[in-house]
């Protein structure tokens, strides 16, 4: 018999708490200065809150079922968000800004079992618009450095635009155009027939730094609709403070197919390998899909993954390394010391309400270091 | 530096090869006496990685490797999220499904519910005849899954056939096709879109220098893929 956690899943030990405590600080903190407020959703929700609106395949969710029906355990947080969202319709004044610390759980995708992690991410909801999706991008920025997260760059698309440049396409072809720009499959494009192979994988290769493909894109034939999507993307970005670490990426696609309008990814770069440690997006229509009446507020977030920063912050020691470490250990000097000892203790706790207090259960091995205090009967 | 996984055995000198005519030495890993699992190229700072096959796409989907060289029929089997970059064109082989020569059944369709077939290519097989809607019972093999009807403990194999050699000295037939495979350039999807060492002009340079595939799938692999 074995009484591992489950596969997918993990204890955290005290110093990876505490180390993983540190990083959910300083991101919370950097949200309190811009005015957001931590929301609790349910582990647990009806399935057909997860999947509704098409927005997540009922197979990538964790499932439970019992007498009264379907449950899933949460892949993200934003479904909760955007239910709560609708439920409140007109209790709540708009906007909401809101962030959230909570564990996710996914099947892993080749070996199905359930694969828990944990996110702290944001979401702005009932504000569209130029100035919300600057905020989100900003926000991000005074979150990571906050961490001292090592050389990071966001990837920004503008799911919006690659959608409606994937309907000039012939009907047949756009679901498979979609799935190979979603997974950056150049060989896929490449059996298309001409002209429409050299035009997709020109628009699958038009990435880079801001000024440069926004160069690129005005010699584009675009519909006034895809031009207002750019200059859009355009604007966004002169929002942004000189220097922020862009890539903008017009065919960047999530498989979540919910966004609207701005997608991003967060990298981070270490040695030669690069990881993913965050990614959100714009989704007008989201709300809609839980409100009866089908009403909607729109939504933009983003979602950090804690144990992905966790891995990316330890080796460059700006963790706390060791557990925490009494600042006063009070040693009883025999049985009936330890009234004395106790009450001793419990003085030094409100005498110093940060430190930290503790009581020698048995006869130290060797004499600690500091902060001793020896405890008689008499006290 | 930029890191390439390759794979050993059948792509291994096609890969090298290739490489070489963008300027990559890695001929060394080509000597038959060779147990250097990594090598360096000091004049285009590059490294490669010796990796089985269904290695390849775990070190690219995790970005060990920003580029991997790997054949189709490994990528379609792991569902590894790596971008399929370049069809390099060597490497052809077909996944195929086989029946003893003696059997009565002349393609897929024709076998019985439940048929037992014998296959290193668990997620193609599935995906193959959930597809013609037909339930089978896989048996999962680390190799030599030409026994598995030889035995008796199948009645089909789904296995990749290059000249269909095997198959013959082993009294196998072809029925069916479920696609066909050649070497792809595989890369680490964010070291694409961020162009880590200049990846889409190093994508670029081989896809000129490619040869033409000789089989056009027409979309017939992503289509496949989960939306």
């Amino acid at each position: 018999m074995s009484f591992q956690p489950p596969t997918g899943s993990r204890d955290l030990l005290p110093l990876e708490v505490i180390q993983k405590t540190w990083i959910r600080e300083r991101l919370q903190e950097a949200f309190h200065r811009w005015g957001y407020q931590r929301v609790v959703t349910p582990t647990l929700e009806r399935l057909d809150t997860l999947v509704a609106g098409g927005r997540v395949r009922p197979e990538r969710v964790v499932q439970i079922q019992d007498r009264d029906g379907i449950y899933g355990l949460r892949p993200d947080v934003t479904a909760s968000i955007a239910r709560v969202a609708a439920s409140r319709w007109g209790q709540v004044h708009h906007p909401q800004r809101l962030y959230y610390v909570a564990n996710v759980f996914r099947p892993h995708p080749q070996r199905g079992h359930c694969q828990e992690s944990f996110q702290v991410g944001v979401e702005l909801l009932g504000a569209g618009g130029l100035l919300a999706d600057a905020e989100m991008l900003r926000l991000l920025q005074d979150g990571l450095t906050a961490i001292h997260l090592p050389p990071w760059r966001v990837i920004l698309g503008e799911a919006g635009l690659t959608r409606l440049w994937i309907q000039g396409f012939p009907p047949v072809w756009q679901t498979p155009v979609t799935q190979a720009l979603i997974h950056l499959d150049r060989v896929a494009l490449g059996q298309l027939p001409s002209p429409w192979r050299e035009q997709a994988l020109a628009w699958l290769d038009l990435r880079g730094e801001p000024a440069q493909v926004f160069q690129q894109l005005s010699t584009w034939e675009l519909t006034p609709a895809q031009w207002q999507r750019v200059n859009h993307l355009k604007s966004l970005v002169e929002l942004l403070p000189a220097g922020f670490p862009l890539v903008v990426d017009v065919s960047l696609l999530q498989p979540w197919d919910y966004y609207t309008g701005i997608v991003l990814q967060v990298a981070v770069t270490q040695g030669h390998t690069v990881q993913l440690v965050g990614q959100g997006g714009r989704y007008d229509d989201l709300v809609g899909a839980y409100h009866p009446q089908g009403k909607t507020v729109p939504g933009i977030g983003f979602s950090l993954n804690l144990e992905t920063l966790h891995q990316q912050l330890l080796p460059l020691g700006v963790l706390p390394h060791r557990p925490a470490r009494p600042d006063w250990v009070v040693i009883p000097r025999g049985e009936r010391a330890y009234r004395a000892a106790l009450d001793h203790a419990q003085s030094l706790r409100h005498q110093y309400p940060d430190q930290r207090v503790e009581l020698a259960l048995t006869p130290p091995q060797e004499p600690p270091s500091q902060g001793v205090v020896w405890v008689d009967a008499s006290g | 530096m930029l890191v390439i996984a390759l794979a050993k055995g059948a792509l291994l000198g096609d890969s090298v090869a290739r490489l070489s005519q963008v300027g990559m030495d890695f001929r060394p890993l080509l000597a038959a006496d060779n147990r250097f699992l990594q090598m360096n190229d000091p004049h285009t700072g590059t490294q490669a990685l010796l990796v089985r096959n269904q290695d390849v796409p775990v070190y690219v989907a995790r970005g060990q490797a920003h580029l991997g060289i790997v054949g189709y029929d490994v990528l379609r089997e792991s569902q590894a999220e790596v971008a399929q970059l370049v069809d390099l064109g060597f490497g052809h082989c077909r996944m195929s499904v086989a029946v003893r020569q003696d059997s009565p059944y002349t393609c897929a369709l024709d076998l019985p519910a439940y048929s037992r077939v014998a296959t290193k290519f668990s997620h193609c097989a599935r995906e193959f005849f959930t597809a013609l809607d037909l339930p089978v019972e896989l048996v999962p093999l680390a190799g030599s899954v030409e026994l598995g009807p030889i035995t008796g403990m199948a009645e089909a194999i789904v296995d990749l056939v290059a000249t269909g050699r095997t198959l013959r000295d082993n009294g196998l037939v072809e029925r069916d096709v479920l696609f066909h495979s050649t070497a792809r350039l595989i890369a680490h999807p964010l070291s694409y879109r961020l162009n880590q060492y200049g990846l889409q002009e190093l994508t670029a340079q081989l896809e000129r220098i490619q040869v033409h595939p000789a089989h056009k799938t027409d979309f017939e692999h992503i289509q496949q893929r989960e939306p």
